[in-house]
């Protein structure tokens, strides 16, 4: 009798036993499982975001390439109603002068540490304006200071930060007139309105083209890293 | 009034008017625009132009064809049938054929002295001349600093000389100074050209009257819409204006004061053969401004063959040539570009 309660004690703790590895399993698959939930979040963010890079880079290259072409055709149409002899290439000005655009490339860490390039244009700088760069970045440094002074200041002093923003805006855009002006120029002082159009679409390209850059090397640094996810799931 | 043309045009002048009027029948019709609207490479095009006039001259362009081959060639066609008229020319028909190349004249002084200003080689600059307007001593011109010397080292042993001398300063030239000169030139030019037509009398002075005040016209519109948010004054803009034209003096002194497209509309909606040209433009456009001035002058130019014995048709056909050419231009730059659905934005048929 007690060999059989011995023998049914034993039966007890090795079914015991197989219950408490079966229940271990369970456990462990559960914590398995959980470790698995709480990876997914991070490799779904890394492939949406390349996933959502390479669509604006397909969308903006799509959007370059009809900017250009209007452009091209734009600067067709001058040719035409201003004649050959104006507008061509023999007109453009080799001397030494300034660039009116300038293109600033700087070393990002995005948020897992990854080092990207990010592309900074600065439109229409004049040679007066140099150290403070463009007309645009002096109408930021210009704005941030009157932000912080507007929660402090009383309200009678609001009009007045409002009109001075909207009269730097208006100088910023008559100086950016004047710069578009002149690069026009080696074409002659009074050009076609269909010039000054096809500029802009260069000028909008040339912005695009930043753009691009910029969308690139997000979709780069994003792939890197989802290629280091996967090099790291396989390991 | 008409003088007794009809007696004695002939004489001098029989030859050359038919000669013109042979040449007018040579003009592409709507039907060859409309095949070369459909060609899908310059290749198409010069095939399409091989069965017209043009044919001898775009027969050995080789492949890859460019769109300012097409129009070198198509424009040396137009300077062989001048020269050869200007040959046979008796005066004053031989003094009338000059005037009309003066405009071209002064289109490469400026551009020599444009490029010259931008550093640029003069051979190259000389390439890209029309050649209705070269002279013998242009490539000179690149030597002149200012205005005095390009008159005293050039300009005074050419028929643009008489021009000079509402322009002549010693300052040094720049962008805003040689559009100046451009425009003072070229109204110093169409005015002396509306006199000599006026001198002749006759038909000739009746009809050419009323194309040079339409070109007056359209200059005035144009430098008002281009001189809008320039450094231009109105006391400058205002003496670019030719002294003649259905705009004198009224109209350009409201077209002085605009600073708008809108306004241009208008000024010029008070005058009736422009009203019909503005009317087919929206507000604040003035992209199809081009098309619409272009199609009434083609109007007019065909209206001047209507009338024999008179001068005016060696002009109507130089300008209506020159609308095809550009025409051809734009069907090409379209087809160049695969932008074949824009084709008809500046295409203007002449018959």
């Amino acid at each position: 009798m007690a060999v059989k309660e011995e023998d049914s004690h034993t039966q007890c703790s090795e079914a015991g036993e197989y219950e408490e590895e079966e229940e271990e399993e369970e456990n462990d698959t559960q914590n398995g499982e959980q470790n698995e939930k709480r990876h997914h979040p991070l490799d779904d963010r890394h492939a949406l975001q390349f996933l959502d890079s390479l669509d604006d880079y397909l969308i903006q290259m799509d959007s370059l390439s009809s900017i250009l072409r209007q452009g091209w055709l734009e600067l067709a149409s001058a040719r035409h109603s201003m004649g050959a002899s104006r507008v061509n290439g023999a007109l453009l000005d080799l001397k030494f002068h300034n660039a009116s655009t300038s293109l600033r490339v700087t070393q990002d860490d995005d948020d897992s540490g990854v080092g990207k390039a990010h592309f900074t244009l600065s439109k229409w700088a004049s040679s007066g304006n140099g150290e403070n760069g463009s007309g645009e970045g002096k109408l930021r440094e210009d704005k941030s200071p009157q932000l912080r002074h507007r929660s402090i200041s009383p309200l009678s002093e609001t009009p007045e930060k409002t009109s001075s923003q909207i009269g730097a805006s208006l100088i910023v855009d008559e100086q950016v007139q004047k710069e578009r002006l002149k690069s026009l120029s080696v074409f002659g002082t009074l050009v076609s309105p269909k010039l000054r159009t096809a500029q802009l679409s260069f000028e909008t390209a040339l912005g695009k083209l930043v753009e691009i850059a910029n969308t690139r090397s997000t979709l780069l640094s994003a792939f890197d890293q989802v290629k280091e996810e996967i090099e790291g799931t396989k390991d | 009034m008409y003088g007794f043309e009809a007696l004695t045009f002939n004489i001098h002048g029989g030859y050359l008017e038919a000669i013109v009027r042979g040449h007018r029948a040579g003009l592409l019709t709507a039907a060859d625009y409309n095949n070369l609207c459909q060609c899908e490479s310059l290749d198409d095009i010069k095939m399409h132009l091989s069965a017209t006039e043009y044919g001898p001259y775009l027969q050995n362009e080789p492949s890859p064809l460019h769109a300012t081959t097409i129009v070198e060639k198509c424009t040396l066609k137009l300077v062989d049938e001048y020269k050869h008229m200007l040959c046979q020319a008796t005066e004053p028909l031989s003094t009338f054929l000059e005037y009309i190349t003066y405009g071209y004249m002064i289109d490469n002084v400026v551009l020599i002295v444009t490029g010259t200003l931008h550093e640029r080689d003069v051979q190259e600059l000389l390439e890209k001349c029309h050649p209705l307007g070269m002279f013998d001593s242009i490539a000179t011109l690149a030597v002149a600093q200012n205005m005095r010397e390009l008159y005293r080292l050039v300009l005074v042993d050419t028929p643009l000389a008489p021009y000079f001398s509402e322009c002549i300063t010693s300052e040094d030239l720049d962008d805003m100074n040689i559009e100046i000169m451009r425009n003072t030139l070229y109204k110093a030019y169409l005015e002396d050209f509306y006199k000599f037509c006026q001198k002749l009398g006759g038909a000739t002075a009746e009809i050419m009257s009323d194309l040079l005040a339409f070109e007056a016209d359209r200059r005035a519109v144009n430098i008002t819409i281009n001189s809008i948010g320039t450094e231009l004054t109105r006391d400058d803009r205002r003496k670019l204006y030719s002294s003649f034209g259905l705009l004198y003096p009224y109209g350009h002194e409201e077209l002085a004061v605009c600073e708008d497209i809108d306004q241009v509309r208008s000024v010029m909606e008070q005058y009736p053969p422009y009203q019909a040209i503005f009317s087919k433009l929206s507000y604040g456009e003035s992209q199809m401004l081009d098309k619409a001035f272009y199609e009434e002058e083609v109007k007019r130019l065909c209206l001047a063959f209507e009338q024999q014995f008179h001068f005016g048709v060696f002009f109507a056909y130089m300008r209506l040539r020159e609308q095809e050419i550009r025409n051809l231009m734009w069907i090409s730059e379209c087809v160049a570009q695969n932008q074949k659905s824009r084709v008809h934005d500046s295409v203007v048929f002449i018959f």
